[in-house]
């Protein structure tokens, strides 16, 4: 496992920018609403009210921290720092890290967008 | 097949007859065998037509280089025991083509060795002078741990680019490349310069998998060399004053 670590972390990479992609253009497409005045806006907000938006958004939550933590760890490489713990870099950094801050986030988001607690 | 007693091993290895079809062989485990006595052991006891390559068997040659569990390994370096598994799979080494069993052809690695012009171009060929390379030069601290290379193709199989790419020139050539770059007796830095810049085939179509650096045998960090010269290429004149 460790050994094909990086081709791994590139797969998740590429995974989570067309992800982060196709979540941007739904992103401007709502946005674009605003041009029809604020009755139109607030009518397609409505739409992500429903709780399955909203755990599309604590997927969009995980999506990005992975892509962030990730990228973070390539830059690093690029920069010459950390080839020698790159496998570390990834499980512990990019994806430890990044579990403890998505369920940080992920868990009020839950309670609070899909139980209504 | 027979049960498997206790020390005893399973080697499934590739064979070309078989279009790549793994044979079965039950191995008698002895200690500290590698995976190459493994393969001595089936050649002599169980398939004379069995084909793997070897040389020096103590890791100096690179010439035992196949993919052992899924990973480029020098089968002479392989315990075994230290692979923790009952069953050991033993393919010839990814992205080269096989010739027979576990034997490949070079070919296309050293074709792409040739590309960066591997041997030196002395600034004065007609020169007699040793040029003296001191330990503390740049040179020699830039080089250290990247001048090992024994050209076992183990991070030429590993590469994931490679899988898709014919022309991209591969980890050990690139780190040759980079040793030519940091040689201060060496001329031939624009042509070296030029075949690393390729946009199809050079550096910048590395990403930073690091799989090379991972198999490679000597411990070499591959991706680094890559990542240096990338970040070489940005700002040019690093090597100038050499």
């Amino acid at each position: 496992m460790n050994v094909y670590t990086g081709k791994l972390a590139q797969i998740l990479q590429r995974i989570t920018g067309v992800l982060l992609l196709i979540y941007l253009l739904l992103h401007v497409h709502t946005i674009r609403e605003l041009r029809e005045g604020p009755a139109a806006f607030n009518a397609a907000l409505a739409t992500f009210r429903n709780p399955f938006f909203k755990l599309l958004e604590i997927a969009l939550l995980g999506t990005v921290i992975l892509h962030a933590l990730n990228g973070v760890r390539i830059t690093l490489i690029d920069l010459g720092i950390g080839h020698t713990r790159h496998v570390k870099l990834f499980w512990y950094g990019a994806v430890g890290f990044g579990l403890l801050l998505f369920l940080a986030g992920a868990i009020p988001m839950f309670l609070q967008g899909v139980l209504k607690v | 097949m027979a049960a498997i007693e206790e020390n005893q091993y399973r080697v499934r290895v590739a064979r070309s007859a078989s279009s790549g079809i793994a044979t079965e062989f039950a191995v008698v485990l002895e200690e500290r065998m590698t995976v190459l006595d493994a393969l001595f052991s089936i050649q002599r006891n169980q398939d004379a037509s069995l084909s793997f390559r070897c040389a020096c068997r103590v890791g100096m040659c690179g010439t035992c280089a196949v993919n052992i569990n899924g990973v480029p390994r020098l089968a002479c370096r392989t315990r075994v025991k230290t692979l923790g598994t009952q069953v050991v799979s033993v393919q010839p080494l990814p992205n080269l083509p096989v010739i027979k069993d576990l034997v490949v052809s070079l070919e296309p690695f050293f074709a792409q060795w040739k590309k960066i012009k591997p041997a030196l171009r002395p600034k004065d060929p007609a020169s007699k002078e040793l040029v003296r390379v001191p330990h503390d030069s740049n040179y020699a601290r830039n080089s250290a741990g990247k001048r090992d290379c024994i050209t076992c193709g183990a991070c030429y199989g590993a590469c994931g680019v490679k899988e898709s790419s014919e022309e991209y020139l591969g980890p050990a050539a690139i780190n040759r490349a980079y040793l030519r770059l940091l040689d201060p007796r060496d001329s031939a830095m624009k042509e070296r310069w030029q075949a690393l810049n390729e946009e199809r085939g050079g550096i910048w179509r590395c990403h930073t998998q690091m799989n090379c650096t991972s198999v490679c045998p000597k411990g070499i960090t591959l991706t680094d060399t890559i990542t240096r010269l990338k970040r070489a290429a940005l700002s040019p004149g690093q090597f100038e004053n050499r």
